[in-house]
């Protein structure tokens, strides 16, 4: 299985990523490479992240229809559940299919994961290991090692700055406050305003252990999203109505 | 609400950093280091992080370790960094082969120190470094240079390291005084450089071949540049310098030539040092082959096909040439023709470097054992376990 994995995935986007550096200006060989994959990656999933943002957008629409379900439900948890789906069936959208389109493209982010750190070989094993997954490509053999220097950053070490650590964890926030669909039971609302704020935490330090070129792949990988998200799902999404909600009480307090 | 809040925040916490501490997300580097025989007792590094002084003839007749007959161990720790749910000091890894110097045995390690032991004092147990016995530790701070991953060499009164902040340094071998330090060569210094008379060779991951001064580490006049970048330590002899490089192709080039003499290709890099001996370039290759190829011209004479990458550079006993490879199968072949003379099997990969005695091969594999080998009667003698208390 882990052959086959290596064999169809994992290979070809390792040597792509090598062959794509050995193209670069060597001052910034390797980190570039991350950003154009990513970004090529990016771009062939698109049709699955537009089928997703198209269910997530739909889902969005009902919710106010969805609100006043739980508060009118709000004692009773069976009831609401029925009710919630025979909206959603009315609707003609499957809650679960929305999953669907960020499973598909799951294996490919780990591919790119692996294929990442892969390339950084940052000790002898992993050097060692790395040529046992290389084509006979002359301009990807002749590349090596890479060039591990980007910016700052050093890509098979941690961000000592802590800078690229920061901006994923604020730029998760930004993708989860946007795409997060803010509830009136107040149970719910505290969750959802947990794994907004969790997420880009939990991400964050992974970033401060990670080697930076991951790090840097997560945030070119979330800002894409952003874009994405601002330019096809339409503007700010949840983010800027829930400042605005943050905002009002504020104001009321002054007068 | 506000302790369910904080169960959430613990739970998160902690499976981030179980994730980011404990798995790491790379292969964990185990170390592959070779064996030396010296004075009868074999020293090598264990993947656990330990120098081991291993007696051939105590392991012959199982006496329990450490016997009196000159066995000790000596574990290597480094405090665990950053976040971590391990303990507070963690093992080192150990690449290099140690050097035995005047009695005194030399490792460089994967946490940037060099150590000079003495057998004596730690047989005893002693603290670390005893500075009666002629013990050292360079640096002296607590923080080392950055990873060694090449074998020291001794020579003279200097002890000469490569390290991953692409310096070569010099140290003295009586104090562990720094001489001198080279500027940066590139990147990682991932070899074991080669010393001859004043002269300190070292072939980098940016392609090329450097002649340093081995008085005071300054670069001398004539340097070779490849295409790609050199993936194995330079072999000298007779005036030529073999090193395997990234493209593939194991060089040769004579001093002071800006062209290469010849570049002989393999289906993947030569990763081991070759063995030259007799004008003959004995190369394991990844590719699983070991070729034997002419010094003089690059003509290949003959080739082997092990099956298996090959990790740890050949090593000759007489007319046998001893090959292992990542499979744990050990091969003795005829120096004359590569024929298959004899060949033992082990359970683990052989990544280390080889050492021939008396006959007997002694290879410490990745399963942390030491095992003696007598291939010419392609049998395998004993097997030690390396995790000693």
């Amino acid at each position: 299985m882990t052959y086959l994995w290596n064999l169809i995935i994992v290979d070809p986007m390792l040597n792509g990523l090598i062959a794509l550096s050995s193209l670069l200006p060597k001052a910034v060989e390797f980190g570039l490479a991350i950003i154009i994959l990513t970004i090529v990656v990016r771009l062939i999933l698109t049709p699955l992240t537009l089928r997703q943002l198209k269910s997530t957008k739909a889902m969005q629409s009902m919710q106010p229809k969805i609100q006043e379900l739980q508060k009118k439900y709000a004692k009773n948890k069976q009831k609401l559940q029925q009710e919630m789906m025979k909206v959603y069936k009315e609707a003609g959208v499957n809650p679960i299919s929305c999953m669907w389109p960020m499973l598909v493209q799951l294996p490919f982010w780990i591919a790119l994961y692996q294929s990442i750190m892969r390339a950084l070989a940052t000790t002898p094993e992993n050097l060692l290991d790395l040529s046992r997954h290389l084509y006979f490509w002359q301009i990807a053999n002749q590349a090596l090692p890479l060039n591990s220097h980007f910016l700052w950053l050093d890509l098979g070490q941690t961000d000592n700055y802590l800078i690229l650590p920061i901006l994923v964890g604020v730029s998760m926030w930004v993708q989860q406050k946007m795409t997060t669909a803010p509830s009136t039971d107040p149970s719910q609302q505290s969750m959802s305003r947990m794994m907004t704020l969790m997420m880009p935490f939990m991400f964050g330090i992974l970033c401060m252990m990670f080697p930076s070129g991951l790090a840097l792949f997560w945030l070119v990988s979330t800002v894409i999203g952003i874009a994405t998200q601002y330019f096809i799902g339409g503007g700010w999404g949840y983010l800027r109505s829930s400042t605005a909600r943050q905002s009002m009480p504020r104001q009321r307090d002054k007068w | 609400m506000r302790i369910k809040i904080l169960i959430f925040l613990g739970i998160f916490c902690f499976l981030a950093l179980s994730a980011g501490g404990c798995l790491g997300g790379q292969q964990k580097p185990l170390g592959f280091s070779g064996v030396i025989s010296y004075d009868g007792i074999l020293y090598l590094g264990s993947t656990d992080g330990k120098i081991v002084a291993v007696n051939p003839s105590a392991r012959n007749q199982e006496m329990s370790f450490p016997s009196s007959d000159g066995e000790w161990s000596f574990a290597i720790t480094m405090p665990s960094k950053g976040i971590s749910c391990g303990p507070s000091s963690v093992p080192v890894n150990i690449y290099g082969t140690p050097v035995v110097v005047d009695g005194l045995v030399c490792i460089g390690t994967y946490n940037g120190k060099v150590l000079m032991m003495s057998p004596s004092a730690r047989s005893q147990n002693l603290d670390f470094p005893q500075l009666r016995s002629s013990e050292w530790a360079y640096p002296r701070t607590e923080d080392g240079i950055e990873p060694i991953v090449g074998s020291p060499v001794a020579a003279d009164d200097t002890v000469y390291v490569c390290s991953s902040d692409g310096r070569v340094y010099a140290l003295d071998m009586t104090y562990g005084d720094e001489k001198w330090k080279s500027d940066p060569l590139g990147d990682k210094l991932w070899i074991t450089p080669v010393v001859e008379e004043e002269t300190v060779y070292v072939s980098t991951f940016d392609g090329h071949i450097y002649a340093l001064s081995a008085k005071d580490g300054s670069l001398l006049p004539w340097a070779f540049e490849a295409e790609a970048g050199f993936v194995s330590s330079p072999v000298l002899y007779e005036n030529t310098i073999f090193a395997g490089s990234f493209d593939r192709n194991l060089y040769a080039v004579r001093v002071g030539d800006n062209e290469p003499l010849w570049k002989f290709p393999g289906d993947n890099w030569f990763w081991a040092a070759p063995v030259v001996a007799n004008g003959v370039v004995y190369a394991g290759c990844l590719d699983g082959k070991v070729y034997a190829i002419d010094s003089k011209t690059g003509n290949e004479l003959w080739e082997f096909d092990a099956g298996s990458p090959i990790v740890s550079s050949p090593a000759l006993a007489d007319d046998l040439l001893v090959v292992a490879c990542d499979s744990g199968e050990v091969y003795a072949l005829d120096i004359f023709n590569g024929k298959l003379i004899n060949e033992v099997s082990i359970d683990a990969p052989i990544q280390g470097a080889l050492c021939i005695q008396e006959g007997i091969v002694y290879i410490r594999a990745q399963d942390n054992c030491l095992y003696a080998m007598d291939v010419g009667k392609g049998k395998t003698n004993w097997r030690f376990p390396l995790t000693i208390k």
